[in-house]
């Protein structure tokens, strides 16, 4: 007995037999392969330097980066570093932070971490290369809405507070980087920037303002400067023949 | 080009010094008759001779006249070198001199083969030659103790020592070797001006510099000059051209302190103030003033070099030099009585690529921290 001779078109024939739809195989290794990511301190800064000294400066990052590993990380990740103190009990310094900015090109790239460690604002400046560095541990890879989280500074306290024992969050390595689309509660005016002026263009903040200063605030903005041409500097190229170098003398 | 020579001297009386036919000429409608470059001496300067005693017109002479009946340069009035060159000789010229350095930088790789001049001993009071070098940028380093510092890499590129000249001939305490640097086109100079490279056999060079040399050192013209010249642990002066900022008032040129912003200043906030007193009725000769400010050569004295890297000809000098981004340096040996002990022994009178010492391609200084090594520990 089977069915399907029993079943019917919608005009009242006998149907086709349809075979059920081939199963997707989504390649998990692909995927990882597909998702390049290219330390943003590797892209030149535009200028009239020789990209030969770039050239040069590579070899040096690639070099550190096979002895030592430097993990994958974005502004809004959770980041523990530990470091070689000379004035520390056992000899070496951990600390724990989001990433608030990367910064600087080359061999001298940085990044800030941000905690509040007992009721005290605490942010270090490290950079990415300095031999003294002994680990560096992402405990939570997310991105934010904003390339550049100076604003914690003047939010409140509990948005940049995190434990200094917290364990690594687990995540699978074929999922795409997770955007936290957290909007961060400031504390009551003055701020040490401007923050709600279009320059910054800040996404992760929910401003409590009235209406009127928020509108005032829109005197400040220059809508002609997505449009300037000479401001333009379209990294893609140099990206992919950066990221080709890097990935080839990083698997040798 | 004998005539040449004659005409230009002619020609600079009515103040055009042009070698090919002006634009504007061409413009008005086809070449003047008299004044095209093939014209021979003596018919030249004729002709020249009855134009001196005509009343001045824009047609007649080569070159545009002004209100004043004074010839007048015009941009328009001076040429470039392929300006009356066919597309396919232009490219022809430079396929050659392309070809012509290549060969010329072949045949001088090997130095020691081509009887160099006699060898000596260095002694602690030889002093060597230089190299001019170019400034490619800076970069951070770190020494073994976790201390950061800041270096300025100078690649070597295409160093040639171009010409001897002895102690009585340059009429100095020393004698002197000519160095040049980076290669450039032949085709902007005289021919006087390129004898230099011919004599030497090598492509024409961007700078050249003269170098104080004790008679033990002095070199073949035409040998090249590596980074390798230096060791890392010696200390250098680098001398180089300023970053020019032209006009500057006395705030930026001499840091000066100016006045106030306000309480009661009138339209004055960066001047000088007072040049003199009273008794000495003058000013004197020197006085710190507004003026053109950079574009000068300055010497930045006992430049550690951290590092050299063979292959590509970079030196690792610590601190910062003058000069911008790719301009040429010249650097040599300290002179400062604080670092003799730690210049001994370099490679007298200068390193030879083809001779038996053969480099690894980094030679780093010992308190260097490299990054073939695992991270710093204070255990």
């Amino acid at each position: 007995f089977s069915s399907s001779e029993y079943r019917m078109n919608s005009d009242g024939q006998p149907a086709k037999f349809q075979p059920p739809p081939k199963p997707v195989i989504i390649d998990k290794q692909k995927q990882r392969e597909e998702r390049r990511f290219l330390s943003p301190e590797f892209i030149p800064p535009r200028g009239r330097t020789d990209p030969f000294k770039f050239f040069i400066e590579r070899k040096d990052m690639i070099q550190r980066r096979k002895v030592f590993n430097i993990p994958e990380f974005y502004v809004g990740s959770v980041l523990a570093v530990t470091t070689a103190d000379p004035y520390a009990n056992e000899k070496v310094n951990r600390f724990v932070g989001i990433c608030v900015q990367r910064g600087g090109k080359g061999l001298g790239a940085t990044f800030v971490l941000r905690n509040v460690i007992e009721d005290q604002g605490v942010e270090i400046c490290y950079e990415l290369y300095n031999p003294r560095i002994q680990a560096i541990e992402v405990l939570k890879l997310e991105k934010r809405l904003d390339d550049n989280l100076m604003y914690l500074r003047d939010a409140l306290p509990e948005y940049s507070t995190f434990d200094m024992n917290m364990k690594p969050v687990s995540r699978l390595d074929h999922e795409e980087i997770p955007v936290n689309k957290l909007q961060v509660r400031m504390k009551p005016k003055p701020w040490s920037k401007r923050w709600e002026r279009p320059k910054y263009n800040i996404k992760g903040i929910k401003f409590e303002l009235p209406e009127k200063k928020m509108k005032e605030a829109q005197k400040w903005s220059q809508p002609w400067l997505e449009f300037d041409m000479l401001r333009e500097y379209d990294t893609s190229k140099i990206e992919e023949k950066i990221w080709k170098e890097v990935s080839e003398e990083l698997k040798k | 080009m004998a005539g040449w020579g004659l005409l230009g001297r002619l020609w600079g009386r009515l103040g055009a010094a042009a070698p090919g036919r002006p634009l504007w000429a061409a413009k008005r409608g086809g070449p003047t008759p008299g004044r095209s470059p093939g014209v021979t001496g003596a018919s030249a300067a004729a002709s020249l001779h009855r134009d001196l005693w005509s009343p001045p017109s824009g047609e007649a002479c080569g070159c545009p006249l002004g209100q004043l009946g004074f010839a007048v340069r015009h941009v328009n009035s001076t040429t470039w070198w392929h300006e009356h060159l066919s597309e396919e000789n232009v490219q022809f010229l430079k396929k050659i001199t392309a070809e012509e350095y290549k060969a010329q930088t072949a045949s001088k790789l090997c130095p020691l083969k081509d009887e160099p001049w006699p060898l000596n001993e260095w002694k602690p009071d030889s002093i060597r030659v230089g190299v001019v070098a170019v400034k490619l940028g800076m970069m951070p380093i770190w020494t073994k103790s976790g201390k950061k510092h800041a270096v300025t890499l100078l690649k070597v590129q295409d160093c040639h020592v171009l010409r001897y000249i002895s102690k009585e001939e340059s009429g100095g305490k020393t004698s002197k070797l000519l160095v040049g640097g980076k290669n450039a086109s032949p085709f902007s100079k005289s021919e006087s001006a390129m004898e230099i490279f011919k004599e030497a056999g090598v492509p024409r060079k961007q700078k050249v510099t003269t170098f104080n040399v004790t008679d033990d050192a002095i070199i073949k013209p035409g040998t090249p000059l590596y980074a390798a010249h230096f060791r890392p642990g010696q200390f250098v002066d680098v001398t180089a051209k300023t970053i020019g900022k032209g006009f500057q008032g006395v705030m930026k040129r001499w840091g000066f302190k100016g006045q106030p912003a306000s309480h009661g200043q009138t339209k004055t906030h960066r001047r000088p103030g007072a040049i003199s007193t009273n008794k000495a009725a003058k000013v004197y000769r020197g006085k710190k003033m507004p003026g053109k400010m950079g574009n000068i050569y300055r010497t930045s004295f006992g430049l550690k070099v951290w590092r050299i890297n063979t292959k590509h000809d970079i030196i690792y000098v610590n601190g910062s030099v003058p000069g911008h981004t790719n301009c040429l340096v010249k650097v040599k040996d300290s002179k400062l009585p604080t670092y003799k002990d730690c210049n001994k022994n370099p490679p007298f009178p200068t390193f030879f690529a083809d001779g038996d010492e053969k480099l690894p391609e980094d030679l780093y200084d010992e308190e260097i921290f490299q990054f073939t090594d695992p991270s710093v520990t204070y255990a």
